[in-house]
């Protein structure tokens, strides 16, 4: 009985700092969310054009960057932006390579210090943070890049000269590194519809 | 693709563990990213879509192994026929080789969400030791899956009832405004949702200190070793010859 009292004063005690199982559902279930619009926008955006599908970090820093912030501003402590990067990494970079999947949570977690750095306070390093964050959805291009020398090889065996040619031509060596670019512009945009809208409807409704 | 609420696997012929789909989910990524012929592409899918069917849905198994024939008959038309613009060729051989990519990771993935309860998933995870900073997010993310697209079809039809389109033309018109009236209503209804499940937890003792016993009995049996050593042979297998082909080159 008595190990039990101090096992709980321990957990109230490390709760102001530590993820409780409260926030690990909230980080699950926002992580469900956000996977579900990224993936309806990226599979919505490729259907359309291949060139869109190059752009789908755009879209998806615009649209998730409201539900990223709600996310780490409802848990407040470190943990939340890195659970949400291992889940889409889990998801979205598994069939990309381990070196996507690694980048991923490098991306994350370098979210996560800036939040840390902002003392769980500063609302200017929670919006910094998405576009760091949002970077990520540029990994799962990284099998675009890295793969392409290979598939351009077993492409000359199988189809012949002119048909890797074309391939070339439509992807650029530097693909991740467009990718990249634009995922970052899609955070800047995100950060800034999620401030909006934060302020505009969940401050108010004393959400967080 | 629609997920039930709560997968179930009692219709299965065989019943496997969760870490064994766990494996095969892994196995489906290695293979897919290594695997460049297309005769071995459609032997892996077929020998997956059986699995599925026998795990208990083998009306998804049928539809899904169709779709996959349709697009593999397509792509090998393509490069018969040799006629056609260039870029038109290439980009329609692009999509089908996406397609056939992706099916292994997402039949795997079906597998994995549809034939397994939340609490064999967390009975599992917790056999395999692993903490609980890992265990609730990834259990609360297949749980929470379904309950995203119930909402969301609960907020398409209240919009249609005061007259707000949320589709394609209105996408491209007004961007922002549709974020807003697609984001504001998702997110509040998720938020009371994740409120009561959190609640729910709370009250079954979720964030007790204490090893949790479970109903749910797991344990590997034959059926999960011969499709562990298939499944991780052919990973393995396929692996290694890739690497071996680069190598030789």
């Amino acid at each position: 009985m008595a190990r039990k009292e101090i096992t709980q004063d321990t957990a109230t005690e490390a709760s102001s700092k530590k993820m409780r199982t409260r926030d690990l559902i909230y980080a699950g279930a926002f992580g469900a969310i956000y996977l579900v619009v990224m993936l309806i926008i990226v599979m919505g955006s490729s259907m359309v054009s291949p060139i869109l599908y190059l752009l789908a970090p755009l879209f998806v820093g615009t649209v998730c960057g409201t539900i990223y912030e709600m996310c780490v501003l409802k848990v407040r402590k470190f943990g939340p932006a890195l659970i949400l990067g291992v889940l889409f990494a889990l998801v979205a970079c598994t069939s990309a390579g381990p070196l996507s999947l690694v980048l991923a949570i490098g991306f994350a977690l370098a979210a996560e210090l800036i939040i840390m750095a902002g003392k769980y306070q500063s609302k200017m390093m929670y919006l910094l943070s998405f576009v760091v964050f949002n970077c990520n959805m540029a990994c799962p291009y990284l099998m675009l890049q890295l793969a392409r020398d290979e598939f351009l090889a077993r492409s000359v065996e199988f189809y012949g000269q002119a048909y890797a040619d074309t391939l070339a031509a439509i992807a650029p060596s530097w693909v991740f590194f467009l990718c990249l670019g634009v995922a970052i512009l899609g955070g800047i945009i995100g950060a800034f519809i999620a401030n909006k809208l934060i302020s505009k409807h969940f401050e108010k409704a004393g959400i967080i | 693709m629609d997920f039930d609420l709560y997968g179930d696997d009692s219709r299965g012929v065989i019943k496997l563990d969760p870490r064994t789909k766990l494996l095969l989910f892994l196995a489906s990524s290695i293979v897919s990213l290594n695997l460049y012929g297309i005769t071995s592409m459609v032997v892996f899918s077929l020998l997956l879509c059986v699995l599925l069917a026998l795990c208990g849905r083998p009306g998804t198994a049928l539809k899904a192994f169709i779709a996959f024939a349709i697009v593999a008959y397509l792509r090998s038309c393509l490069d018969a026929q040799g006629t056609g613009s260039a870029g038109v060729v290439m980009i329609c051989q692009a999509l089908a080789t996406i397609f056939m990519f992706m099916f292994p990771v997402l039949i795997s993935l079906v597998m994995l969400v549809q034939t397994t309860r939340i609490s064999q998933f967390l009975a599992a995870f917790q056999a395999m030791h692993l903490p609980a900073t890992i265990v609730i997010p990834v259990a609360v993310l297949f749980r929470f899956i379904p309950a995203v697209q119930d909402e969301w079809q609960g907020i398409r039809k209240a919009m249609a009832f005061r007259g707000i389109r949320i589709d394609a033309q209105s996408v491209v018109r007004q961007p922002f405004k549709t974020i807003e009236y697609m984001l504001v209503p998702l997110l509040f209804s998720s938020i009371s949702v994740m409120e009561e499940l959190a609640a729910a937890a709370e009250a079954r003792g979720l964030d007790a200190e204490h090893t949790r016993s479970s109903y749910e009995d797991v344990r590997l049996g034959v059926a999960d070793y011969v499709v562990i050593v298939l499944f991780g042979g052919i990973a393995v297998y396929t692996a290694l010859n890739v690497r071996r082909a680069v190598m030789g080159q």
